[in-house]
């Protein structure tokens, strides 16, 4: 069965302030604060208060637009989208309609090796409304609001319906926020929220909504979850109806939340508040200036650059501090073996604690010293890894954890002899089955010694000297 | 004495504080007892008048109710907000209250600004100190009233979406002055149309409105439409209107205004050329689209600024019960009175998907079509002269009589100035039946220092005569 997924994405922008008044914008506070202690008369829509555009912000969205390659209107504005709800304390949210920031872009996602173009059909900006919590789930007695959320600064995403699988809309979401972590516009480690509207449909069905799908890894279920349920419905012989669902990331399922015959209206006019915006070519010029390299070029530019492959390239650039981290360490070793090392097994310890590079509190010195040591021959690749794996748990510099877990290859040939000898002697009939011609044997041996060795030497160096020694 | 002569005295010395506000607020009781110009009446204005300080030291403002007042209740004359005490001052509050001027109390307006005879007010209904059987005028009604009612040094604020200042600054006989729509912040105006709504000062004099203007106009960071400098407008004051070129646009003064006005205004005309002006008809060819449009454009954004009002942050509270929007609803059916109802309706409407296009947005680009029609006309004059209403101040058993849109039809001679942003200044230019009529004196943006000198001049030649 065919499919045909749009997203639409909202992501917090990182500004120092909200979008439309002077606060705080609490996304990239250390500590989540107090509920309703970053508000102001603007925020919370106290009556008389104004609205101002925070110029900063149309920089970053602008910056976004030229990023996804996206025509800038040279002049656009706000509007005021109208809808009652207990989390709009003016119950209209600013917004963009008829012109918004940018239009007609395109991102080029990687979809099984081939590179497939998705449009982009236009960005706005918008003010975030308050954040609702029911005490005690939807059925509790009551909910509380909180203000801080309102007017954190949005950019809306919108793609064409161009995905054709869960699969590649995931692979889309995680490359926008690539992009927008290289602009500096978005921190994945900040508490800002990533969030998607899905449309979907199947064929034959009609249009299916799902809301509050949040960040890349939900997407796939979510997606993967209505496929299911429309194609169930669909093989029992039933039909699709437009409707609207949410994402219910706790019982991982989408829950009906209306069924829509019309379109809803919204009533949209200008904010009268605010002035219009100008965008001249300069503008455009410099925003264009600021971008950065963005992931692909990038990409092309380390497999060009540093010989890496494209596996391991893809991996570097898929974020951006571990991008500039091996850049750091290739220019003073090795670049395959800087590559491979950081894409394999420091990223693998990096996931497995659930950590970016930057919330592990690693430096960079501390893994070039580590990969100095082992591309020097003082470090075996288990004590390497051990290593690493050490300095993320611990937080400390090599140094000291090789000196705490004793990880420095030795030089002391007649230690290890004694060792060696040591484990042969109390494994005789293990050495006789290797004379009976069983290969495994011997690899259980080395396994033994490099126990006792702790790993401080070298398995092929053990096992040469194994073999002297049972000759 | 007068506003300039009082700031003068109080500066030296020479005027008794404990006296005058004594004197002052006897009046100020009196008038809003006989005719409910207020909907609060300010505390401990004489030890705030005592040690205040400025270029208004002690002199008494009295605040149009839609502009928030710290720790004074503003209800925008409206039910709904009864009780509210705003957390923080108006730019134009905080302006005012630097320069030592002191808040005397909150006037009677049409609810939201909703009205242009005082009518539709929550908080009972002002009466015209010159013949209690009459309107006030809306929707600032109250604030013209005071100064029409009390002979004292005083000014007042006002507030002006389609004529609202100049429509009681004419029926009360007072001068009232509309800015250049940015000319003055609107921080803190409770807002009815935003790309309309002016805060501007009501006097005796065009002398009291000047000194007002200078300290509230000027550029504010808290409001992002405000434009200018503010600076002293009284030294354009000056008494000779020799070479002045005025514009009579023939439109504002069709058979839908009294003849009596009509002719009252063209012997001003003819008073202003006697001394020197110059003067020619025009035509202004989109003013009778004046009403529609209007109502086309502020009463939709009328309706998403009254959204906030659902019983939810703002607005009135009862028991919840129900979903949201059946608690919303009964909220605001409860609260809010007919005309505010009228409107909210009447926006929705014109903002609906499938009659945006053919109404809010046909109006927007009728809008352009009218400021068109002014720059070009003040490329040629320094001014247009026209009457400010089309009547006299109408007696409450005739008011009853109207239509929603024969009522709407009052506005119809300053609806068009303010849609299109430019000042606009109300003076009184002589009586019919005891009652005043107002001579409109437009100007072009933010020509506030043209349209108050001639207006300044017009005065001393009406006393010199």
């Amino acid at each position: 069965m065919k499919v045909k997924i749009g997203l639409e994405t909202h992501v917090q922008l990182n500004s120092r302030s909200k979008m439309f008044c002077g606060c705080r914008n609490p996304v990239n506070l250390d500590m989540e604060p107090e509920p309703n202690t970053m508000t102001c008369p603007t925020c919370l829509g106290l009556p008389g208060s104004k609205p101002r555009t925070n110029e900063s912000i149309v920089e970053k969205a602008l910056k976004v637009a030229v990023a996804l390659n996206c025509k800038i209107n040279n002049e656009f504005f706000f509007s005021r989208k109208t809808y009652f709800y207990p989390d709009m304390n003016k119950n209209f949210q600013i917004t963009q309609y008829e012109v918004p920031l940018g239009i007609d872009g395109h991102v080029n996602i990687l979809v099984e090796g081939k590179q497939k173009r998705i449009r982009i059909r236009r960005i706005h900006m918008e003010e975030d409304p308050a954040k609702i919590v029911h005490v005690g789930g939807l059925g509790g007695k009551h909910t509380l609001i909180d203000y801080n959320r309102a007017g954190i600064p949005l950019i809306e995403v919108v793609t064409d319906p161009d995905f054709e699988s869960s699969g590649e809309s995931r692979i889309f979401l995680q490359k926008l926020i690539m992009i927008l972590e290289y602009l500096g516009v978005y921190d994945s480690a900040s508490r800002a929220v990533v969030k998607s509207d899905a449309n979907i449909s199947l064929s034959g069905g009609k249009r299916i909504e799902v809301k509050n799908i949040t960040g890349a890894k939900e997407i796939e279920q979510a997606l993967n979850y209505e496929m299911v349920r429309q194609g169930n419905i669909i093989k029992r012989g039933g039909k699709i109806e437009q409707a609207t669902r949410m994402w219910n990331p706790d019982l991982r399922v989408t829950q009906e939340l209306r069924t829509k015959e019309t379109e809803e209206d919204y009533g949209y006019i200008f904010e009268p508040d605010l002035t219009k915006i100008e965008v001249t070519k300069k503008d455009i010029r410099e925003a264009k200036s600021e971008i950065p390299e963005l992931p692909d070029e990038k990409y092309r530019r380390f497999i060009r650059q540093y010989g890496v492959s494209q596996k391991v390239a893809e991996s570097l650039i898929s974020e951006l501090d571990i991008a500039n981290l091996f850049e750091n360490i290739a220019k003073r070793i090795s670049p395959k073996v800087a590559g491979s090392w950081i894409s394999g097994y420091l990223k693998k310890t990096l996931n497995w604690n659930g950590l970016t590079f930057r919330q592990s509190g690693l430096k960079p010195e501390w893994i070039l010293k580590t990969l100095k040591l082992f591309e020097s021959g003082k470090l075996t690749d288990r004590n390497a890894e051990l290593l690493i794996r050490k300095m993320v748990e611990h937080r400390k510099e090599p140094g000291a954890i090789i000196k705490k877990y004793k990880l420095e290859k030795t030089g002391d040939e007649r230690e290890v002899k004694r060792i060696v000898k040591g484990v042969l002697d109390k494994n005789k009939k293990v050495i006789d089955d290797y004379h009976k011609g069983e290969e495994k044997a011997l690899h259980y041996l080395v396994g033994l010694c490099m126990r006792e060795t702790r790993g401080r030497v070298d398995a092929q160096q053990l096992r040469k000297l194994i073999l002297e020694m049972i000759k | 004495m007068t506003v300039r002569e009082f700031i003068e005295y109080t500066n030296k010395g020479s005027i008794d504080l404990d006296d005058f506000y004594g004197k002052y607020n006897e009046s100020l009781e009196e008038a809003s007892r006989k005719f409910r110009l207020f909907i609060t009446l300010a505390e401990g204005t004489k030890e705030a008048a005592k040690s205040s300080k400025g270029k208004l030291r002690g002199l008494p403002v009295s605040v149009k109710d839609n502009i928030c007042t710290k720790g004074l209740q503003t209800t925008a004359g409206s039910r709904i907000l009864e009780g509210y005490i705003p957390p923080f001052d108006a730019t134009v509050i905080t302006r005012l209250r630097e320069e030592g001027a002191v808040i005397a109390g909150k006037t009677a307006m049409d609810e939201f600004g909703f009205g242009s005879f005082s009518q539709y007010c929550a908080f009972g209904v002002p009466r015209n100190p010159l013949d209690p059987e009459r309107v006030c005028g809306g929707s600032s009604g109250g604030s013209a009233g005071i100064i029409a009612a009390v002979n004292l040094p005083q000014i007042a604020l006002g507030q002006s979406t389609g004529g609202s200042i100049s429509a009681p600054a004419s029926f009360c006989g007072v001068a009232g002055l509309t800015p250049t729509y940015g000319r003055v912040s609107r921080y803190g105006l409770i807002d009815f149309g935003n790309s309309l709504d002016k805060i501007g000062p009501m006097g005796k004099t065009v002398e009291d409105v000047a000194i007002c203007l200078s300290v509230i106009s000027g550029q504010d960071p808290l409001d992002q439409i405000t434009v200018g400098k503010s600076e002293d407008f009284t030294k354009y004051l000056d008494d000779s209107v020799k070479g002045l070129k005025i514009g009579v646009p023939k439109e504002y003064f069709s058979d839908g205004v009294d003849p009596k006005i009509r002719k009252m205004v063209w012997n001003s005309i003819t008073l202003l050329e006697e001394n020197g002006a110059k003067y020619s008809e025009i035509s202004l060819p989109a003013t009778d689209k004046g009403i529609a449009t209007y109502y086309l454009i502020a009463t939709p954004e009328a309706s998403t600024n009254l959204a906030k009002f659902c019983g939810m942050r703002y607005g009135a509270s009862e028991p919840v019960e129900g979903a949201y929007n059946e608690y919303f609803s009964h909220v605001r059916n409860r609260y809010f009175g007919p005309e505010a109802k009228r409107r909210i309706i009447l926006g929705t409407f014109a903002r609906m998907a499938g009659y945006r296009d053919q109404y809010y947005l046909k109006a927007m680009k009728v809008r352009t079509i009218m400021i068109e029609e002014f720059r070009k006309a003040f490329r040629k004059y320094d001014v247009l002269l026209t009457p400010t209403m089309p009547y006299a101040a109408p007696k409450f058993s005739e008011i009853e009589k109207m239509t929603p849109l024969q009522q709407y039809m009052a506005d119809m001679l300053t609806v068009v100035p303010n849609v299109a942003g430019i000042p606009m200044l109300s003076v009184p230019c002589g009586n019919i039946d005891g009652m005043p009529v107002g001579l409109h004196i437009l100007g072009d943006y933010m020509q506030e220092s043209r349209i108050l000198q001639v207006g300044y001049a017009f005065e001393q030649m009406r006393e010199k005569k």
